[in-house]
């Protein structure tokens, strides 16, 4: 964890000088909360897509075949790309509140998880074991343990996610 | 005070509305925290259900996406449970506010949808790929598209809630 410094430091001064800072700074009150209701649309696509396929491996609706929730894994990058999209977005509207906010550094960490653990699944044979199950198969230790990890690291980025605001560092700059 | 305001500050003044708005930093985010799992879980699901209707992922067979309804109504639970908690934290702000009546609307609507497109769409035995032209077809497409943007107009106004309301407490002026 890395606290705020006195003084405002490079990388957060050339945030601030950019026109995509002043424009959210100007249109900021009804753009905000506009930003974050897409944001939301992300994550519930998310959730609805890798957290369904996640259940699914891990023992729930077994009677669909994993190879046919995959097909819907898509709609989830497009969701994680939006919110990447939209959380650039807010942290170029109030930089050092989120670069020093405890909440979002470890958001930042449980996405970095996810990802290992989503290049675990995909480069090892767990995929492959995966897209052979048939309809009410029981998924293999591996794919259980690679879905709960995924399930968990991605309840964990919306929970930091929502506290960010509780734990907002003081404003020096 | 109204009336009104005395009964909004009565219940501000319960035990239970006082954890809620209290300092600790488990009660009002928790809660907040469920509501947000909640809404992405029952707005992820049947949006994407609502895409396959619109015709995203074509193979996958739509009678087998009704198994998955359970995982929608532990969701709702949750959020029926964190959202009145909620309401009970500050009553009188949300009841204040237009949008929340707005907001209450989009979700009775959202449901019935959800209920509607499971009944008639998912539970049809003839929901094969043969008939994607026919009237039967068009009007799933526009129950999907209906429910796709009744849950996006659900977490907008949610979202708009938290930067529109005039009154915090009963004599207590919010907003920005």
């Amino acid at each position: 964890m890395f606290t705020e410094p006195e003084v405002a430091q490079p990388w957060e001064l050339w945030i601030r000088a950019t026109e995509l800072h002043h424009f959210i700074g100007q249109n900021g009150m009804w753009l905000w909360p506009l930003f974050q209701t897409l944001h939301y649309f992300g994550l519930s696509l998310l959730l609805g897509t890798v957290g369904l396929f996640d259940l699914r491996l891990l023992g729930l609706g077994k009677a669909v075949a994993p190879a046919t929730l995959h097909k819907f894994i898509p709609l989830g990058v497009a969701g994680f790309i939006l919110n990447l999209l939209t959380g650039i977005w807010f942290f170029f509207g109030f930089p050092e509140q989120y670069f020093y906010n405890p909440s979002f550094q470890l958001l930042l960490t449980f996405v970095g998880i996810a990802g290992i653990n989503v290049a675990v699944f995909y480069l090892t044979d767990a995929f492959r074991e995966v897209k052979l199950m048939p309809p009410g198969a029981d998924a293999p230790l591996r794919a259980k343990i690679i879905a709960g990890t995924s399930l968990s690291a991605w309840v964990a980025v919306l929970i930091c996610g929502r506290l960010i605001t509780f734990y907002r560092p003081p404003f020096f700059h | 005070m109204t009336p009104v305001e005395q009964a909004f500050d009565w219940l501000e003044h319960t035990d239970l509305s006082m954890w809620v708005r209290g300092d600790s930093m488990l009660a009002f985010p928790a809660i907040l925290t469920v509501h947000v799992l909640g809404t992405g879980f029952l707005a992820g699901t049947s949006s994407v259900i609502a895409l396959r209707i619109l015709g995203f992922a074509r193979q996958v067979p739509l009678g087998l996406l009704a198994k998955f309804y359970p995982i929608l109504w532990v969701a709702l639970a949750g959020n029926v449970v964190s959202g009145t908690l909620l309401l009970i934290g500050y009553p009188y702000k949300a009841f204040t506010n237009p949008l929340f009546y707005v907001k209450l609307t989009l979700i009775a609507l959202a449901i019935y949808l959800v209920v509607k497109i499971r009944n008639d769409v998912l539970r049809d035995p003839q929901n094969g790929k043969q008939r994607e032209e026919t009237s039967m077809w068009k009007r799933a497409r526009f129950l999907a598209g209906l429910s796709l943007a009744s849950w996006m107009g659900t977490i907008a106004a949610g979202r708009f809630l938290a930067y529109t309301f005039t009154w915090l407490r009963v004599g207590v002026p919010g907003g920005f």
